[in-house]
């Protein structure tokens, strides 16, 4: 069951961070448990038969295309990641492509996929596809971009000189954790961007549910008085619920 | 010769198998044995009031006991919920994202004794209305508590401790 837990950890902090579900939901959206053993019952450990390897690709893990890759009857062959210790490319950043037909261009990265080391960067590293061919359509033509790898294929660029720079991260005097370049030591501040959520782009930019939402205001608002009695006592006197008789008195041996 | 063959009985000749504590138990008893499965026998059985294994009860819990081989309802083992007024409630079920972090220190009994006591004793005390050993005067709802009514409040509907 730890075992089973550990190879789960497989969904970046990231894509959980923009999904904004929360990580169980994730995980059981994803994970597809075949047998587990009855729970309450001590003759029989906690353990289950469920798939632990899945193959991660520009499709979200909650996603139904998600789902049809892993089918049951669906064997991948390995992916072979090197493991990214700190994440260093967020959504907006801007970074410089090393390799590929559009090596040496700039661009704003669009899409991060932690699963596989990958980052999308808008308009660039692309191919054409055509969807939708008919017998009698043709078919349209779209430009679709690439993937490419955080590790190799792309790296951060420097705010100022404009120059691709490897980049650190360190701790400034006040405390906070910022991405350092290190040919010229600038800080590369996180882009805007990076705070982007299915549900928003940014928490001030949010647009309240009046049914479901509760305001910001009424949410931080302390009303609490404090009583000598609690809570249960608090709403009888409240409702109106009288109850005056005492349990009969018990010994313990 | 004698010898040869006494030391030909030394030798071990046949090992003791370990198959079966490797594998595990194949066959154990304690299968589960849920309210629908069994024989007909055995669901007799557990019909009967003496069944071999506990009912099991899917997480309900009884709202009685059983006396003299009947069942006993008590109304208050009946779970009520009581949902207040909603009417007027600005609270909804959904927190908007703007709102943020409230970050309070954790309100001990120090404070509540203070918010609740604090103020008699203080205004008692410059009245001159406390004896030689502190005790009030003219005692407030809370100070004339003795140890046995808190008891039966403790064990009241309402209090917290379970």
């Amino acid at each position: 069951m730890r075992l089973y837990n550990f190879l789960c950890k497989k969904v970046g902090d990231l894509t959980v961070k923009y999904s904004n579900l929360p990580e169980s939901y994730i995980k059981r959206s994803y994970e597809q448990v075949y047998w587990k053993n009855p729970k309450g019952y001590p003759q029989y450990p906690a353990a289950q038969v469920a798939r632990k390897k899945f193959r991660f690709t520009t499709n979200r893990p909650w996603t139904m295309q998600f789902a049809r890759q892993n089918e049951r009857t669906k064997l991948n062959k390995k992916v072979f990641l090197e493991p990214v210790g700190e994440w260093s490319v967020f959504k907006g950043d801007r970074v410089e492509i090393l390799v590929g037909k559009d090596k040496g261009k700039q661009g704003i990265v669009s899409q991060v996929i932690q699963e596989r080391n990958w980052v999308v960067v808008e308009g660039l590293n692309t191919h054409l596809r055509v969807v939708g061919k008919d017998k009698d359509f043709p078919g349209i033509t779209i430009q679709s971009e690439a993937p490419l790898l955080v590790t190799t294929g792309v790296k951060l660029v420097d705010p100022e000189t404009l120059k691709p720079t490897e980049v650190e991260w360190r701790y400034t005097e006040e405390g906070d954790k910022v991405r350092v370049s290190l040919s010229s030591s600038r800080i590369i501040p996180l882009p805007k961007a990076a705070e982007e959520t299915f549900d928003y782009k940014s928490k001030e930019l949010y647009v309240e549910n009046p049914a479901k939402d509760t305001v910001a205001a009424d949410a931080t608002k302390i009303t609490f008085e404090p009583k000598l009695c609690t809570f249960e006592m608090d709403i009888m006197e409240s409702m109106g619920i009288k109850e005056d008789r005492v349990p009969a008195k018990s010994y313990w041996y | 010769m004698s010898k040869t063959t006494s030391l030909f009985n030394l030798i071990i000749k046949r090992n003791i198998s370990v198959t079966t504590p490797r594998e595990g138990k194949r066959n154990f008893r304690k299968f589960v044995i849920p309210n629908k499965r069994g024989s007909r026998l055995h669901k007799q059985n557990q019909a009967s009031p003496n069944p071999e294994l506990e009912i099991d009860k899917r997480g309900v819990r009884d709202i009685g006991y059983v006396l003299n081989g009947r069942f006993v309802k008590v109304p208050e083992m009946i779970p009520e919920l009581i949902v207040p007024d909603l009417t007027g409630c600005d609270l909804k079920p959904y927190v908007s994202y703007k709102a943020e972090d409230v970050i309070q220190s954790e309100f001990t009994a120090q404070q509540l004794f203070d918010a609740v006591y604090s103020r008699k004793i203080v205004t008692d005390f410059k009245q001159n209305k406390l004896t030689e050993d502190g005790e009030p005067l003219e005692p407030s709802d809370e100070e004339k508590l003795q140890p046995e009514e808190a008891v039966h409040r403790a064990k009241r509907t309402g209090s917290d401790i379970f």
